[in-house]
């Protein structure tokens, strides 16, 4: 609306024949201070409420004024609070409570006529204030809600938070306790991977140790085998006595390494105490160790350092006392001559 | 009480309205004898109805009660104060009719703003300067072509927006705006010479 169409619709709005949304968009334009159009509806609010004066006076019922004075007095000082900014619209007439009063007369007497001008400019003064201290009530009033409902806002988020921040922490706490069980198993799991290693420590020990026993028959074989193929060797038979007429054996010599091997076989199982002694035979009898047998019945012996062996004219073996005699004592099993 | 029912609603003291704002029963029972018949008679000329308008009247004046704290000088005068303050609760009165589907009161003329025949002559009860102030209005509203009395009758006493005036009477809407707006600025100007003392508090 422009400024012409609001100033032509303030006697309309004056004696409330506008529409709402006229009327909104009149308030508004009065609210912002126009003062042409706040004079304007001052004269036509007096001019509205003067019609009643043009009716033909009705009396009311006699009764009616025993009724209302029965009503309780207010109470001094308790008057209902100014609940500016509570309406969304001034009503048709309520504009009529930010009015400034009724405009004065005409005056014959230049005296009452300063009065009365004076009594207008007083007036005015307190109406143009209390419409003032009015819009800016609404504002705050306005303004106090908006904080308001803002603060609430604020307040649900926190809330919200807060049990975000709850569940979160219920969570962590499910995590700690799972991680806690993680560590229990995770140190448990290395326990037992200690154990195992010890086990395997022990059972590489225990392998490294069968490994040396294997490799000390292989070598002794291998030593065996390479002193049985090498041509210079040099061998004696030797054969079972009346006492063990199956068995026999037979000594490897090699000259070079000056070591000679015996291999028996069918000898009889030994007495508890004795051993089988070997003797090399030049003019007297010399042992040549003493040996016991393998299962089997079989006897092998590394005989080192066997000197003279050329000069040794027999061999016998004897059975003899635990650790072996200087000479022999016991009955000959085996003997044989180079 | 002759003495006080002799003073006129047009110069209510806004003193009297203080008084009346501490709780001073006599004074409110001045207030009444001095407003009474005015507001009645606004009261019944848009309700159509005595026993209606004098139940509207208890429920005013109880307003007034409990709202007069509120009552500021620099607002307006008294009387404007409660004529605008009944009128507006005479017409949601008739509202709260219309939505029930109750009987509105009957169009424009039955009862005209002023009687062809104004009665002017000085009631005895009535005081001096309102005798006065209704020959004036009488007066001013006589002199409106018969078209702008029925706007003005039927935008103030019935309570009608200048669209459902148009409708009712199947006018342009711009012819009926034209019609109020030249009454009122009428009145306007026939009023500014013939107020009352009272009305300049």
């Amino acid at each position: 609306m422009t400024h012409e169409e609001l100033e032509e619709a303030v006697p309309l709005y004056a004696i409330g024949a506008l529409e709402r949304s006229e009327r909104q968009a009149i308030e508004a334009h009065l609210l912002s201070g126009c003062a042409a159009c706040h004079a304007a509806l001052k004269d036509y609010q007096t001019v509205a409420s003067l019609l009643p004066f043009g009716l033909t006076p009705a009396t009311p019922p006699n009764t009616l004024k025993a009724k209302i004075m029965m009503a309780p007095p207010p109470i001094p000082g308790a008057a209902e609070p100014e609940q500016a900014g509570s309406k969304s619209s001034l009503e048709p007439g309520e504009w009529m409570n930010h009015l400034f009063p009724p405009i004065a007369p005409a005056r014959s007497m230049p005296f009452r006529l300063a009065m009365g001008f004076a009594a207008v400019l007083i007036i005015a003064g307190g109406g143009y204030l209390a419409w003032l201290s009015y819009t800016q009530t609404t504002e705050r009033s306005g303004e106090i809600q908006q904080l308001q409902a803002a603060a609430q806002q604020e307040t649900a988020r926190v809330a919200a938070l807060q049990l975000e921040l709850q569940q979160k922490d219920q969570t962590i706490g499910t995590l700690k306790s799972e991680m806690d069980q993680r560590v229990t198993e995770i140190a448990e799991l290395r326990d037992q991977l200690l154990q195992r290693e010890a086990e395997l420590d022990d059972a590489h020990t225990l392998l490294t140790q069968r490994d040396t026993s294997q490799q000390r028959v292989a070598r002794q074989n291998e030593e065996f085998a390479g002193l049985f193929k090498n041509p210079s060797s040099k061998v004696v038979s030797l054969a079972g006595s009346d006492m063990a007429k199956s068995a026999g054996a037979f000594i490897l010599y090699d000259p070079a390494t000056k070591k000679a091997w015996l291999y028996a076989y069918n000898l009889p199982a030994l007495p508890s105490g004795k051993v089988y002694q070997l003797w090399a035979i030049d003019d007297k009898p010399m042992s040549a160790g003493v040996f016991g047998l393998d299962t089997g019945q079989k006897a092998r012996m590394l005989i080192k350092n066997l000197a003279e062996f050329s000069r040794m004219k027999k061999f016998a073996v004897t059975v003899e006392p635990d650790g072996g005699r200087p000479e022999p004592t016991g009955a000959i099993y085996l003997i044989g001559q180079i | 009480m002759e003495a006080a029912s002799r003073q006129a609603a047009s110069t209510i003291e806004p003193k009297l309205l203080a008084r009346v704002a501490k709780g001073d029963q006599q004074a409110f029972g001045q207030l009444y004898d001095q407003s009474s018949s005015l507001l009645f008679t606004l009261a019944y000329r848009i309700l159509s109805d005595r026993d209606e308008a004098a139940e509207l009247l208890q429920e005013v004046y109880l307003e007034v009660w409990r709202k007069i704290a509120k009552y500021d000088v620099g607002r307006g005068s008294p009387i404007a104060w409660l004529v605008t303050l009944t009128r507006s609760r005479a017409i949601d009165r008739l509202r709260a009719r219309a939505s029930r589907g109750q009987h509105l009161v009957a169009d424009s003329f039955d009862h005209p703003l002023v009687s062809h025949t104004p009665d002017v002559s000085q009631n005895p009860y009535e005081a001096r300067e309102d005798t006065e102030l209704r020959q004036m209005m009488a007066k001013a509203i006589l002199e409106l072509p018969l078209p702008q009395q029925q706007a003005i009758e039927m935008a103030f006493y019935q309570g009608l927006t200048h669209t459902e005036i148009a409708a009712k009477l199947n006018q342009p809407l711009g012819t009926v705006k034209t019609r109020i707006k030249l009454a009122m600025s009428k009145l306007r100007a026939s009023l500014q010479h013939t107020l009352p003392p009272g009305e300049a508090l």
